[in-house]
């Protein structure tokens, strides 16, 4: 190691130390964003469409209400009104293909967190908090995207901002065993 | 600036690299992405993430306990027992829990189908309304005389189907059969009940009531009619009422079962001498009151003890521990019944309860109030093999029962069935039976599938167990009883008129429709679509009182009884002693949770074994793992050997549940069945005298371990 402290003493390596470590920097940056980005969804579902036409989020996902998870819809759902509207897009011609099949549609869920956190819809939905609290605004968006990191920080916040004035409320909503248990 | 770098400089940097670009990754969102796959149709009543619960009955063995059924997104997780239902209160066992093992079965059969050859893999496949066909066109064009149909033990709504089909045809009534019956030796028990009370139906042993509970061979902890059931009495029995010491248990049979491995005391009597042990019992108790019983008077106790190995002595003081009990209780069954002079044991052992004030009743009628319906016994059995042989049985339809693996292969059941020109199999699974049939016609797993079930016994309430289905079917199977109802449609005439049902559903509603006059259960409701949805709810129906019968014992003191030699056949020097499986039962065997539950007294897994005396090993050579011959004069086969020290020196034992060749991948090549090499001698009441054959010995020189569970190092001090 002492000679690598030497090295670097020397006018040139240390520039060309600085530009290796940008480059490495750089590289890792871009390799950390490839790796975090969320996969290719099977089918390129416009939520700002759906939304749009007014169909409430709990018709395709009608768990939340209920219980932990929302659920993704079963594609007899899709099927229910899409057989009677024309294949007009290869979208739409994918939808037809996994339903004459009879495959499931392999959705990829975005708004997720890791299994040590126990998160139940339901106790949220209870609350009054809107879909798009957490969500986002889907009328907005295309193929669905998690519009926030969903870390404990960003949990914490809104549970002491919601119970600052209810001591008891709040111990219960910043408890650990309240997610992890 | 490299040959300053030195290589384990680089190694540690690349090192530290690798680590935070694995760290920074692994936590990041990406490890956690998933591709989820929903439903295609969602079941209903299922939400994501929730469970459903479904209330069924247990098809393993026909005891009909009561099930709940946790499914998940439509597939069946997790099996319990039923806390509401008569027969196991919430319990149930290991054979109930590994029902998902059949459900989930890979070698289960997928669809109907043709076999070009009888015993040949080579099938053709069918769609059902050629099935359909098949069945319409053999019921239609085969005489009645010439039907036979054969079915499970469970006294089921296939089985009143079934019978008003054959009554509609003119046909012979089901006849109903399996391994578990035969090994209960229930015949013989019903008939000891009718000789001796007078009465018909099956006993029912109040465990819970009683004190001091003898039992003759009667494995009621593992598989004896209704172990669920008999389990909660003995622990009831155990606990022993307020202020009372807990029940005290004695088990009388040569070999240690699972059931003696609980009692108090282990009596090893010599093999067929029951009777004659009960009637010693049964003088020295009379003589003590001053009793005169018909039964037991011209009893020589001294011979009996000579007989049967238990001293005089210690018969006196099993005769006292009976008298000072508060209330006792003699139980017949298994073994004890299973000899040549089985019925005339069970007569004996019964008695011994009249002079005892003993909690027997008779189990109540089933809720429609029609009598206990017994399974054929090996008697009934060989006259179907009979009419088989004579050519006289034309078309055979076989549900839920294994005949080809279950009974004496003696008896030749495998040759009968070459007569008969059409078998039809309903199998779930793809057993010995089902290989030998021309057509294959799956029925669905018992946890896709409607029905109700009657009780034998195992409750003191009038009970109708109902099933219905906790998963869509998987495969193309098809109930039994719409393809037969669908048949009779397509035959009409009278006999579509006697079964004018659109479905299953349909004839099981229309059975249980007079239940909704009953006004003693424990609910009701004004029509049947409503009494439909609680019968499936609660998992049944039950009366809300004991209707138990009271037996009547009058009869008995006065009643002579001569019990005989029991006869052995054969030339060897050791009794052979099968005995069913506690944890594969008569049908385990293609349950891998079942083969690796280790056997309750052995330890021995996946496999066969043959439990010999440590001393009678030492005497012929043989150490654990040796494999012997093992020689009747039926037959013989090889199996690897089990020192067992619980067991007489002149009895060898083996189990009965393994040595399929056919039944699917976990159960067939694997052990052996010791149906193979059994005498078919039967006892008076018509039941197999399993325990009646002798067997020889052979060494093979061969060593083939064994796996268990227990570790032998230093048991018998050669390590």
């Amino acid at each position: 190691m002492k000679a690598l402290y030497t090295s670097l003493k020397h006018p040139l390596a240390r520039g060309g130390g600085i530009v290796l470590v940008l480059v490495v920097i750089t590289l890792f940056a871009a390799f950390v964003r490839q790796t975090q980005a969320s996969p290719e969804q099977p089918i390129l579902f416009p939520h700002n469409l759906h939304v749009g036409l007014g169909i409430q989020c709990l018709y395709c996902h009608p768990g939340a209400a209920r219980g932990p998870n929302a659920g993704l819809p079963a594609q007899a759902k899709c099927w229910g009104c899409h057989q009677q509207i024309a294949k007009k897009t290869p979208e739409l011609e994918k939808l037809a293909q996994y339903v004459q099949n009879n495959e499931p549609i392999p959705w990829v869920p975005v708004a997720i967190v890791p299994d040590f956190v126990k998160f139940n819809h339901r106790p949220h939905v209870a609350a009054g908090l809107n879909c798009e609290t957490c969500h986002g605004d889907m009328t907005k968006v295309k193929i669905a995207q998690n519009p926030q990191v969903m870390n404990m920080g960003w949990c914490l916040n809104c549970h002491r901002e919601k119970a600052k004035d209810d001591p008891v409320k709040l111990q219960k909503l910043i408890d650990c065993s309240t997610c992890h248990y | 600036m490299s040959q300053e770098i030195s290589r384990r400089d680089f190694l540690k940097l690349g090192g530290l690299g690798a680590v935070a670009t694995m760290v920074l990754t692994g936590c990041g969102t990406a490890a956690r992405y998933v591709r989820r796959t929903p439903y295609t149709k969602m079941p209903e009543y299922t939400f994501t993430g929730q469970s459903t619960y479904f209330a069924t009955t247990c098809r393993e063995c026909p005891a009909a306990c009561g099930l709940i059924v946790r499914t998940f997104q439509g597939r069946a997780i997790k099996v319990e027992g039923n806390p509401n239902h008569p027969v196991n209160a919430g319990k149930t066992c290991a054979r109930g829990q590994a029902t998902l093992h059949g459900l989930y079965n890979p070698d289960r059969i997928q669809g109907p189908f043709k076999r070009s050859a009888r015993g040949s893999e080579q099938i053709t496949p069918l769609d059902w309304n050629a099935a359909i066909q098949v069945v319409a066109q053999a019921l239609r064009e085969t005489s009645p005389q010439g039907i036979a149909f054969l079915l499970g033990m469970a006294p089921d709504h296939l089985f009143d189907l079934v019978s008003d089909l054959a009554r509609a045809l003119g046909a012979p009534a089901p006849i109903r059969f399996g391994a578990l019956g035969m090994f209960e030796a229930r015949a013989t028990l019903r008939k000891a009940t009718q000789n001796v009370l007078g009465q018909d139906g099956l006993p029912w042993f109040d465990l819970g009531a009683a004190n001091v509970v003898f039992s003759f061979g009667a494995n009621f902890l593992e598989t004896w009619l209704s172990p669920v059931a008999y389990t909660r009495l003995f622990s009831q029995m155990r606990r022993g009422e307020r202020n009372e010491k807990r029940g005290y248990f004695v088990q009388f049979e040569p070999r240690m079962s699972q059931t003696a491995s609980k009692a108090d005391e282990w009596i090893p009597l010599r093999p067929g001498t029951e009777g004659w042990v009960a009637q010693a019992l049964g003088k020295l108790i009379a003589d003590a009151r001053g009793l005169q019983v018909a039964a037991f008077s011209g009893v020589n106790v001294e011979e009996v003890a000579q007989n049967s190995g238990i001293e005089v002595a210690e018969l006196q003081r099993l005769a006292d521990l009976l008298m000072k009990a508060r209330r006792a209780l003699v139980i017949p069954g298994g073994a004890a019944l299973a000899h040549t002079n089985g019925l005339e044991n069970a007569e004996a052992i019964l008695t011994l309860n009249a002079l005892l004030d003993a909690p027997i009743t008779l189990s109540p009628l089933s809720p429609f109030g029609d009598a206990y319906h017994q399974p054929a016994s090996l008697q009934e059995m060989a006259a179907l093999i009979e009419r088989m042989r004579r050519g006289e049985v034309q078309a055979l339809f076989i549900h839920g029962a294994n005949p080809v693996f279950e009974l004496p292969a003696a008896l030749g059941f495998a040759e009968a069935l070459q007569k008969v020109p059409l078998v039809i199999s309903f199998a779930t699974f793809p057993d010995e039976t089902a290989l030998q049939a021309d057509y294959v016609f799956p029925d669905h797993h018992g946890l896709e599938s409607w029905g109700y079930q009657r009780l034998a016994t195992g409750s003191a309430f009038p009970t109708l167990s109902s099933s219905q289905p906790v998963v869509v079917p998987f495969y193309n199977t098809q109930a039994t009883a719409d393809v037969l109802l669908a048949a009779a449609a397509q035959i009409g005439g009278a006999v579509a008129q006697a079964l004018p049902y659109t479905d299953e559903v349909a004839y099981i509603q229309a059975r249980l429709s007079p239940l909704l006059e009953q006004k003693n259960g424990f609910f009701g409701a004004p029509e049947i679509n409503t009494f439909f949805a609680y019968f499936q709810q609660y998992g049944g129906w039950w009366k809300t009182t004991e209707e138990t019968v009271k037996p009547s014992w009058e009869n008995a003191f006065n009643r002579r009884l001569q019990v005989k030699a029991a006869e052995f056949a054969g030339e060897g020097e050791f009794h052979l002693l099968p005995f069913i499986s506690p944890v594969l039962g008569e049908a385990g065997a293609n349950k891998p949770w079942l083969q690796e539950v280790p056997d309750p007294t052995t330890t021995v897994m996946w496999n066969s074994w043959i439990e010999i005396n440590p001393q009678t090993a030492e005497e012929l050579g043989l150490q654990d793992d040796d494999v012997v011959r093992v020689v009747s004069d039926q037959g013989s086969f090889e199996v690897s050997v089990y020192r067992y020290p619980a067991i007489r020196p002149d009895v060898v034992a083996i189990v009965f549940g393994q040595g399929h060749t056919a039944y699917g991948r976990y159960a067939q090549g694997r052990g052996v069945n010791p149906g193979q090499i059994l005498k078919p001698v039967t006892n008076a009441a018509g039941d197999l005298a399993f325990a009646a054959t002798r067997v020889r010995l052979e060494k093979t020189g061969k060593k083939r371990a064994i796996s268990r569970l227990e570790s032998i190092l230093g048991v018998y001090g050669e390590h």
